[in-house]
């Protein structure tokens, strides 16, 4: 008894001054040793002068008056150009599109209630709604795109009222409608024969940050189920299917995707009859989707491998035959052990999109390129270009890396 | 009743049930399936040849390729034959892959290290770095640099630092050895591969030495001193005529020097903007990854090392020399030479900023010679790259894994 109440009368003395405070924060943080006096000297002096010439070059230095020249090229690429469409009245369609998708997103935000797709939501259309008040491009850019881009802000909140207001508010119908929205942005940007105002536009002509996204949601899509699908392969034991999945895998990974997007223009049209329906774009997707997942495969056979045996045995012993010991016992342990390396990999899925200009797509960073070779009297302005396309794409991974390790969060990743 | 009877007509398990009977249909199913896909497509393939009068078949590799290779290491000319440019191409691919290689470890683990250093300045700055530059594609990278070094002054107005290494749109010139004559260059090779391995020998069994009795041996450095030793010796003895026939320094330098209207510089070694743009390009991109591999590593090795390490008395420098770094090695190993395929792999967006690589030029080949052998050789020889680093990856690992003694 006389023990408890010492311990409780005993005061808690703050820390010593040395460490609190901002000159604490310093001593510890910067100049606890002379190594460390020196490490701090060396790179605030690096800091500085980067700093410096940096914001210099940013605010006085670069000439950004091109990238409102590039305009709706860096988001749609050629789409409207009058080859494409004639008439050149086809811009709605991409942005109907990305009102679709954010109406989506505003019935995400409801569903999970805030936080971090609030975040995002509002970060997009916030960026969208900046795009209708851009000075540059004036002469460009007419009252409809605008009002179009403006537009974001309305679909967000219809979005957002819908998931509270009806029964679509759940996960499983934002997933449904997600597809749906999918197949229908695609059928948006391709067009229907003989119907007014949904002119078919030719796929050649997909370009700029579309395409870039495009191909994006595709093989993220597609990558995981069929990297579920080669891993499980790869792991099993029956020889002919680990052969092929093996063969598959190494073949993929061994060479560069430059290398197979060239290769299916030239050989893939050969491997089919004349007839056979297929262009580049489609093209394009499988070959970047296949790629994906035979890295995709590796990195949940990496899951798979790290989980105990005793969690299959377990199962096997409850009863549990081999295909629920996999889709409900082994998969779920196995992709969240890996999500930081599958995320990885849909980020570097996203950032390879970039490689379709070898087959002559103009993506968003192939569609700048030649934009400037096309032009030379912007041909100083190509850094301001590639620097803000490195911000756009910068803007996009970061995003895709901070849900991930959100979501590693939400599961309890290293704590169970 | 009903029960009884089963038993006792019990048949065995009905053969679409039985797991063997399963297994074997699985498997003969989708190898016939693939066999037959794989098979259509030869068949429309070989149709196609036939019917569009496309040429295949290896025979076009003895004919001539001319076309120019742009920057290339060995000696070319148009008049060479397709095996030969394939080969330069190659060449070209392997010598980005190797110093790419060089440069982003070093790069790489010196930006992981400042990642963990308690150093609030330098972890941030380390942070910026590897978020920006793993977030952003290679090719916007590589455009970015290309375009820089595009808007350097030309040849006439570079920058020259006395008058012996210039910069310019043209790329960067250095001097760089030359061998003088053939046989006292070759001669002097040999010896130094002899010395590379003697030093190794040496450095090998002083080490022994040095873990069985305990008695320090500076394995290392007596290593490295008789690798030097006998190269200079080789040296010395060729520069004097002792054994060569001259009498002069087995390789000389050889400057650049930039020379008529146009002020093309000749001699030296020229690096093309393009292959400048490609290297700095891939080594920042690459070195971003390995430092977040590092820093991955010397995270795994558990705290209590560390600890102990600095308990029983080991300086910071030693515990992260002898107890942490070698540790953490085997963690880092496999997933570094991963990096340094897709460094590898990566080279082949040279052909956008361009630098003719291997992809490039195979690229370029297809217009005259069939592209389905084409691939094949690319395929092979980036698979037989992707094959000596793993190869090289593994020696190493199975030399620095966990033996227990």
């Amino acid at each position: 008894m006389s023990t408890d109440s010492r311990i409780i009368t005993a005061s808690v003395l703050p820390p010593p001054r040395s460490v609190t405070g901002i000159g604490g924060w310093i001593r510890v943080n910067l100049v606890n040793t002379w190594f460390n006096i020196g490490l701090t000297t060396v790179f605030g002096f690096i800091l500085v002068v980067a700093l410096w010439y940096g914001l210099k070059w940013v605010f006085f230095d670069a000439d950004w008056r091109v990238i409102g020249t590039l305009g709706g090229r860096i988001i749609i690429g050629q789409y409207n150009v009058e080859a494409a469409c004639p008439g050149r009245d086809c811009f709605w369609r991409p942005q109907a599109g990305l009102l679709l998708v954010m109406v989506l997103l505003g019935m995400a935000w409801s569903v999970s209630g805030g936080g971090l797709t609030k975040r995002i939501a509002v970060l997009f259309a916030g960026a969208l709604v900046a795009c209708a008040f851009l000075p540059y491009g004036l002469d460009k850019m007419g009252l409809d795109v605008r009002l179009l881009f403006a537009a974001n802000v309305p679909a967000l909140a219809l979005g957002w009222a819908i998931a509270r207001h009806t029964r679509l508010g759940t996960v499983s119908w934002i997933a449904v409608l997600a597809f749906c929205t999918f197949i229908l942005i695609l059928v948006l940007l391709r067009g229907i024969p003989g119907v007014p105002y949904l002119k078919p536009v030719s796929v050649l002509y997909w370009g700029g940050l579309m395409l870039n996204l495009l191909l994006a949601v595709v093989g993220i899509g597609l990558s995981l189920p069929i990297g579920i699908t080669l891993a499980l392969g790869r792991s099993s034991r029956l020889k002919v299917v680990n052969l092929l999945c093996v063969t598959f895998i190494e073949t993929f990974r061994g060479v560069p995707l430059i290398t197979l997007l060239f290769m299916s223009q030239v050989l893939v049209p050969l491997a089919f009859p004349e007839n056979f329906p297929q262009n580049s774009l489609v093209r394009a997707a499988i070959i970047i989707t296949l790629f994906s997942s035979a890295y995709m495969a590796e990195n949940i056979r990496g899951g798979l491998q790290s989980l105990h045996p005793g969690q299959g045995e377990a199962a096997r012993a409850l009863g549990l035959p081999v295909w629920q010991t996999t889709l409900f016992i082994s998969l779920p342990q196995a992709i969240r052990n890996v999500i930081p390396a599958i995320v990885g990999q849909f980020i570097s899925l996203f950032k390879d999109t970039s490689l379709v200009y070898i087959i002559g797509m103009l993506d968003v960073v192939e569609m700048s390129r030649a934009f400037i070779q096309g032009n030379p009297e912007y041909l100083a302005s190509a850094k301001e270009v590639f620097v803000f396309l490195a911000a756009v794409f910068w803007v996009f991974t970061f995003t895709m890396s901070h849900v991930s390790r959100r979501v590693e969060q939400h599961l309890g990743v290293g704590k169970r | 009743m009903d029960t009884i009877l089963r038993t006792l007509t019990y048949q065995g398990i009905p053969i679409w049930r039985n797991v063997f009977v399963i297994r074997w249909a699985l498997q003969i199913v989708s190898g016939l399936l693939v066999v037959l896909l794989v098979s259509w497509f030869f068949i429309n393939v070989g149709n196609a040849i036939e019917d569009r009068d496309i040429p295949y078949g290896f025979s076009f590799l003895s004919r001539e390729y001319q076309t120019p290779i742009g920057q290339h290491f060995l000696a070319y000319e148009s008049s060479d034959t397709f095996l030969y440019a394939f080969f330069v191409a190659l060449t070209n691919t392997l010598i980005v892959s190797v110093v790419g290689v060089i440069l982003a470890t070093i790069l790489g683990i010196v930006v992981g290290v400042c990642r963990m250093s308690s150093n609030w300045i330098a972890s941030k700055l380390a942070l910026v770095y590897i978020e920006f530059f793993r977030n952003v594609p290679l090719l916007v990278h590589l455009f970015f640099w290309f375009y820089v070094v595009l808007e350097l002054p030309p040849v006439r107005e570079g920058y020259g630092i006395a008058q012996k290494v210039y910069i310019n749109n043209g790329g960067l010139s250095f001097p760089w050895p030359s061998p003088n004559g053939t046989g006292p260059a070759g001669v002097w090779l040999l010896v130094v591969a002899l010395a590379i391995v003697a030093g190794f020998v040496t450095h090998r069994r002083l080490a022994i030495r040095e873990t069985t009795t305990g008695a320090t041996s500076y394995s290392l450095v007596l290593g490295v001193a008789v690798t030097l030793g006998i190269s200079g010796f080789a040296w010395l003895l060729l520069s004097v005529g002792l054994i060569g026939s001259e009498g002069e320094p087995p390789f000389g330098l050889s400057y650049p020097e930039p020379h008529g209207t146009f002020g093309r510089i000749s001699g030296g070694l020229t690096l093309s903007g393009g292959l400048i743009a490609l290297l700095v390009g891939l080594v920042t991109y690459t070195a971003a990854f390995i430092a977040e591999i590092v820093r991955g590593g010397v995270q795994s090795v558990a705290r209590g090392q560390t600890e102990a390490s600095r308990s029983v008395g080991l300086s910071a420098m030693n515990t992260l020399r002898h107890i942490t770094f070698p540790q953490a090695l085997r963690v880092i190993v496999p997933s570094i030479i991963s990096q340094y395929l897709n460094l590898t792999k990566n080279s082949s967006l040279a052909g956008a900023i361009g630098y003719s690589d291997l992809t490039n030029v195979a690229k370029t080949m297809t217009q005259t010679a069939p592209a389905v052998s084409i691939f094949i050789m690319i395929m092979v020889a980036y698979l037989a790259m992707s094959l000596v680093y793993s190869v090289i990856g593994n020696l190493y690992n199975r030399h620095i894994r966990f033996t227990g003694g």
